[in-house]
């Protein structure tokens, strides 16, 4: 069931214009036809403008707390047959199970080798999976595993118990997960994301790679070159006009010395005196690289749950980084910080043959920030967009602009 | 539906759980009465274990604001426990006596053989249903093997109900789902038919609170104020727009610090997008703007407050209330006229 849940489930904001459902507080009325194969979401605008103290408003509202209250008080229960039982290790704040069954292990869990497994290696290390905090918690929470306080009785673990370690007791000693981290990650994960804890999840991890920076053009010119001046006709006309420009760059003469120009675009050239941030140009860390801050830091990989390349011991490269951002503890990310942080972003330029709008939008390297304020999150893309590289005068065939695209901001890409 | 039937009361004071600089609250009880009786909403961060893979209803745990814990714990209807120490100390350390330990398992198999029986008589009723409508009478004329479950389900109509014989097809848990037929077909037979037994096999429990089997006491009432939870500044406004009756949500997605609901949130669109401010705080007029705009685009006010320093409470609604908090407070709704 949950498989065809989740693809039944609507990707929120695909044509940004449908109402996104989680922004607001929905009726819980509708639970039951969510929870039923045939899910329909409840459309927007049921709801009333002011109390207005009549019965049929009043019973109204009673029978939406009834049925809340009654979706809250489900009880997780676990079938004998089929159940997964899994031990809180306290040491390691983590759980494991032995030989867990069901789909969502496909995509969670790890055995751990020998040196890392806090048991050593034992006969039944090839059986125990190791659950970390946030997976545990959202089973859990979900009502897939019974997890057991360690000791003789096994005595269950309550969800509040679960929140109290996993969350509470991570805190005081100095773990990784956060509430924040862990809203983002469920979040995700029901959305239907395979989700995984970024290098980056304590410390700054690696310096960025080769994959971070445009490719070092090699002397024989591979295919992407010809993609790259695909606005210049030809590659004579490129040699011409930038022997022009340079031949005339001196610091006395005007800056479009008066003799016969064949097209604006070569008068445009010329006036591009301004020097534009260029992430093509970039092939490697400079000497003044930044540190990223702790507060803007990648902190999930995730992949989408029909990449089929994925699997759980060779993941692959992710389809997006996340990186969750508490809003009420850091603000508005600063210039230095944001870079810092796109610096470790895989560079990924777009497709050339796609439109302007679309290429501002897709950038050259992108990240997603996970904004989470007490428990509610919003994603937000953000792309390192190249104006400088996208001349308006070199377009050719639409000489008056199309108009209605958007910026380069993605805007609510809701993990887009 | 009446209105008192079946609301939940719960004894004041009553616990909010900190763990991680966090107020949570676990009792689903608890919430009803919160958002009821003290117009305090909160926000759902759980998910729902009967509607795993979305996310526009969330469950349990409910956390609470800094403010709302803070007003809560002012108004004396709630107070703070430390849940990891807490905890830490029962389970992991030896705190609790085998007889409570005992008494903890006793009511968790308890609530299994409840859950089990209960959805023994669900699975026995769809069946019946079923059969109904597929009338029963024809049966005898199908292929033995066609027949083997169905016969089943006649034979355990005929008085027995087992909990290991639910059919894989009745359960929502998608573990089952993803056993073959061969395995159930298996574990059926390993299973004694135990036509006589009327008890079922009990479930397993996650509950969903610790307490039972913790025990959390109120601080003696007369302890002041002192551990009440620190709040951003912004509290002042929130206090003040509380006790005007108003629900407050977080509100980022919308672009202010809070947002304003008349009644409850989930029957009442929100009127005001709320920003608080100190009563000295300099800010920019583009600010009063660009809130000015949001608010009018969306068919909110935008509404600006704080606490006058030093106030005597000049506005009404403070003074009756004659909180401390909420004296003094002011607040400005700022609207765009299309003029």
């Amino acid at each position: 069931m949950a498989d065809a849940e989740e693809d039944a489930m609507p990707r929120g904001g695909a044509s940004g214009e449908e109402p996104d459902l989680t922004d607001e507080t929905q009726d819980f009325r509708f639970l039951t036809t969510i929870s039923r194969e045939d899910a329909s979401i409840p459309k927007r605008g049921e709801k009333d403008f002011e109390p207005h103290a009549t019965a049929l408003q009043s019973n109204t509202l009673a029978a939406s707390r009834h049925a809340m209250h009654a979706a809250l008080a489900f009880q997780r229960t676990h079938q004998p047959r089929g159940h997964t039982l899994a031990t809180y290790h306290p040491e390691t704040n983590m759980a494991y199970a032995y030989n867990p069954k069901g789909p969502l292990f496909v995509r969670m869990g790890t055995v751990l080798p020998a040196i890392e497994d806090p048991f050593g290696d034992d006969e039944r290390r090839g059986q125990r999976v190791w659950l970390l905090p946030e997976e545990v918690l959202f089973l859990m929470n979900r009502g897939t595993v019974d997890v057991r306080w360690p000791g003789q009785e096994g005595l269950a673990m309550s969800l509040q118990g679960a929140y109290a370690m996993f969350l509470g007791d991570e805190g005081e000693r100095g773990g990784g997960l956060t509430f924040e981290r862990y809203a983002v990650y469920s979040n995700l994960k029901r959305s239907g994301y395979v989700v995984h804890r970024a290098p980056t999840w304590e410390g700054e991890g690696k310096v960025p790679g080769d994959e971070c920076y445009a490719a070092i053009p090699s002397m024989t010119p591979p295919t992407w070159h010809v993609g790259l001046f695909n606005y210049y006709t030809s590659w004579w006309e490129l040699f011409k006009a930038d022997d022009k420009v340079k031949e005339e760059e001196s610091s006395q003469g005007p800056l479009v010395a008066s003799k016969p120009y064949r097209s604006y675009a070569e008068i445009y050239r010329r006036l591009a005196i301004i020097p534009t941030y260029d992430p093509t140009a970039r092939f490697g860390p400079d000497d003044s690289q930044l540190a990223t801050d702790p507060a803007f830091r990648i902190t999930y990989h995730v992949w989408k749950p029909s990449n089929t390349a994925y699997k759980k011991s060779a993941p692959g490269p992710p389809d997006f980084r996340i990186a969750v951002v508490n809003a009420r503890e850091s603000a508005v990310p600063t210039s230095a910080q944001l870079s810092a942080l796109m610096e470790t972003a895989p560079y990924k330029p777009p497709p050339e043959q796609s439109q302007l709008y679309q290429k501002l939008k897709h950038g050259y390297k992108s990240v997603i920030l996970a904004i989470v304020d007490q428990g509610v999150v919003s994603y937000l893309r953000l792309a390192d967009a190249a104006f400088g590289r996208e001349k308006l005068y070199e377009r050719r065939g639409q000489p008056g602009g199309r108009r209605g695209g958007r910026g380069g901001r993605g805007g609510r890409g809701r993990g887009r | 539906m009446a209105t008192t039937s079946d609301s939940p009361t719960v004894q004041e004071p009553l616990p909010i759980f900190k763990l991680a600089q966090r107020y949570l609250v676990y009792d689903a009880d608890t919430v009803t009465y919160l958002r009821r009786e003290h117009n305090i909403c909160g926000v759902l961060i759980g998910g729902l274990p009967q509607a795993p893979q979305q996310n526009v209803f969330s469950g349990l745990p409910l956390e609470l604001l800094p403010e709302e814990a803070r007003l809560l714990v002012e108004k004396r209807v709630a107070y703070v426990v430390d849940d990891v120490a807490k905890h830490r100390r029962a389970f992991l350390e030896d705190g609790m006596s085998a007889e409570e330990r005992r008494a903890y398992q006793a009511a968790l198999r308890k609530q299994g053989l409840a859950a089990a029986g209960e959805k023994n008589r669900k699975s026995e009723q769809r069946k019946k249903a079923t059969l109904e409508k597929l009338g029963t009478e024809n049966w005898n004329d199908l292929p033995e093997d066609m027949l083997k479950p169905r016969s089943d389900r006649r034979k355990r109509q005929g008085g027995s109900s087992e909990g290991s014989t639910i059919q894989p097809n009745d359960t929502p848990d998608d573990e089952t789902l993803f056993d073959s037929p061969g395995a159930a077909a298996l574990c059926k037979a390993s299973t004694p038919h135990n036509a006589r037994s009327a008890e079922p096999q009990p479930f397993f429990v996650t509950p969903t609170t610790s307490y039972p089997p913790l025990q959390s006491a109120a601080p003696p009432s007369e302890s002041t104020h002192v551990d009440a939870p620190d709040a951003p500044q912004s509290y002042p406004i929130f206090r003040y727009l509380h006790d005007q009756g108003y629900f407050l949500a977080p509100g980022l997605r919308f672009g202010c610090q809070y947002m304003a609901y008349p009644g409850d949130p989930l029957r009442f669109h929100s009127h005001f997008l709320v920003n608080g401010m100190d009563w000295d705080q300099e800010f920019d007029l583009l600010d009063l703007v660009t809130g000015g705009r949001l608010g009018t685009g969306v068919k909110k006010g935008f509404l600006l407050g704080g606490q006058e320093e030093g106030g005597e409470g000049r506005d009404k609604g403070a003074a009756k209330s004659g909180d401390e908090t909420s004296r003094g407070v002011r607040s400005f709704c700022i609207e765009w006229g299309g003029m």
